[in-house]
């Protein structure tokens, strides 16, 4: 079995010392995966992959890319090291038209790169591409979230971490965006994925874990985490009938 | 009525504007308000002055370019002082601000750039003295352009020199790299970092640009009035108006802004009194944040 793309060994966060939100995390994902983390409020799920992309300090732990060690490596860096990271909120810049929004993340690619890697992105998200001059602050919540995405992919990450994308997002919109992260995805990227929102996440998920007070407690294929009666009516605060 | 104040106006208006770019730029990228700006300009004009001694002592006198009252080494050594002076901004951030920045706190960054101030200020005073300098004591003909206005020709150049730098700073912040990246830094510097724009390069930029244009605007002044260590000091709070008028980040706001106080003012001086010179800029300032307390071209934040 080959190494998986990203391995994360032990993580140990927090935003001040001795206040830890994740405790000894280890999760991985093997290339073109997609992992669903999931848990209770409070678990430090946000935490976790904002510890990963270098946005929470590290105190202990190692976080893997490909092999190479980017424990803590600056935020502004993870990128150019080929893990992209999506914030849950306040993930585009709304006085920036969206063409701007792209191009102003493509400063890690050549100069000649940016325009064709720009119109790529645009022919993906054609929603996008219609509005290109407006300011992204215009834009749908939807739209916002693909927006997000499609500047996480501007410069071909190996990883893409998405911190709740379906959150304020309607029903409907949540399979929109859902089904577009499922297409990225067979297009051989490797998605992390944090969500509240655990049916829609498992649906397209390969395997999950489930994270409960900063370490993770369950892990396995998606389909079966869904079906567990005990980590359902633990952690996943599942409504049965639903189903 | 005299239309003179139009002209009087429209230049006090474009060295405000020059001034305030730059505080609306550390403003909204370094989030701070910073009261030493006004000394940069100082600066930027007496590394000007000295330049151009420096420059005169190598070539001899240089005859001014006719009609206006100075030459080329002025130009020269405007340029070379603008260089100058946004590297004192960038050795003033690393020595101070930057420090400061990194403990958190606002307030005692801004408490810092009034100590900043004065240390600047009066270092002027203890090598330059106070007593006011010129770079030419020539008297210009102001001529009549219609209208009743009078006006010189080193104020119609230093006129179009503001509309370039102007013109060319908007450019630069809306097609540039550099300028998307101290935008998007100036609204959200969260996000920034995992777009993976580099801070520490948008937080250089800042100081070099807003250097450079207080030092130009040192220059306008020191051409058109004079040069003296106070003089920064003394249009601070215009320029504050106009950065606080135009709407936080916006740079033409800023210019718009700039000009909008200039033109009050010289008007006050006609119509009202010069007593009252000073009061119009704010009550202007008042009278638009109670209406639009964004000012003229801001954005609610988020």
């Amino acid at each position: 079995m080959s190494a998986p793309i990203l391995d994360v060994r032990g993580l140990v966060a927090g935003y001040e010392p001795g206040l830890n939100i994740v405790r000894g995390a280890s999760i991985h994902a093997d290339e073109g995966e997609i992992v669903v983390i999931l848990g209770p409020n409070g678990a430090g799920k946000s935490s976790l992959i904002k510890a990963i992309a270098g946005l929470v300090p590290v105190s202990g732990g190692h976080v893997l890319l490909d092999g190479v060690d980017i424990t803590a490596t600056p935020a502004h860096l993870m990128i150019r090291r080929g893990l992209a990271f999506v914030p849950q909120t306040e993930n585009i810049f709304p006085l920036l038209t969206v063409e701007e929004n792209l191009r102003v993340a493509g400063g890690v690619l050549a100069r000649g790169e940016v325009g064709p890697r720009i119109d790529e992105l645009f022919s993906m998200f054609p929603d996008l591409a219609r509005q290109r001059r407006l300011a992204a602050g215009s834009l749908s919540g939807g739209q916002r979230q693909m927006l997000a995405v499609a500047r996480a992919l501007i410069v071909r990450p190996r990883v893409l971490m998405l911190d709740e994308p379906s959150a304020g997002l309607s029903p409907k919109l949540v399979e929109h965006v859902f089904a577009r992260l499922g297409e990225i995805r067979r297009a051989g990227l490797t998605i992390v994925l944090v969500e509240q929102n655990a049916r829609a996440a498992l649906a397209i998920g390969d395997r999950a874990y489930v994270l409960v007070e900063g370490c993770e407690a369950h892990e396995g294929p998606a389909k079966t985490l869904w079906d567990d009666p005990v980590i359902a009516e633990l952690y996943l605060g599942q409504r049965r009938a639903t189903s | 009525m005299n239309l003179q104040f139009i002209a009087d106006g429209l230049i006090a208006g474009s060295m405000i504007g020059l001034g305030a770019i730059g505080i609306t730029l550390t403003y909204s990228i370094l989030r701070f308000s910073n009261f030493s700006h006004g000394d940069l300009m100082a600066w930027g004009a007496y590394a000007t002055l000295s330049l151009v001694a420096a420059i005169t002592t190598a070539f001899g006198t240089v005859a001014p370019i006719w009609p206006l009252s100075f030459g080329w080494p002025l130009i020269v050594a405007g340029v070379l002082a603008m260089i100058v002076t946004g590297g004192l901004a960038l050795l003033l951030d690393w020595l101070l601000f930057a420090r400061l920045r990194a403990k958190g706190q606002a307030i005692i960054v801004v408490m810092a750039s009034f100590g900043a101030s004065m240390a600047l200020r009066s270092l002027l005073e203890f090598v330059f003295t106070s007593s006011p300098e010129y770079f030419s004591r020539a008297i210009q003909m102001a001529m009549p352009v219609g209208l009743g206005i009078r006006i010189t020709p080193d104020q119609i150049v230093l006129l179009l020199i503001t509309a370039a730098l102007v013109s060319a700073m908007h450019l630069f912040m809306t097609r540039s790299q550099t300028g998307r990246e101290m935008r998007a830094y100036s609204q959200n510097p969260a996000l920034a970092q995992v777009v993976g724009i580099d801070v520490a390069r948008v937080v250089r930029a800042t100081w070099l640009l807003g250097g450079a244009l207080a030092c130009a605007a040192g220059i306008m002044v020191g051409v058109l009035v004079q040069i003296r260590p106070l003089m920064g000091l003394d249009m601070l709070l215009p320029m504050f108006a106009a950065a606080i008028l135009g709407g936080i980040g916006s740079i033409p706001g800023a210019v718009l802004a700039g000009l909008i106080i200039g033109l009050s003012e010289a008007a006050a001086v006609q119509l009202v009194g010069a007593e009252w010179r000073a009061a119009v800029a704010f009550v202007i300032l008042m009278g638009v944040l109670l209406i639009r307390p964004t000012g003229l071209f801001g954005v609610t934040e988020r």
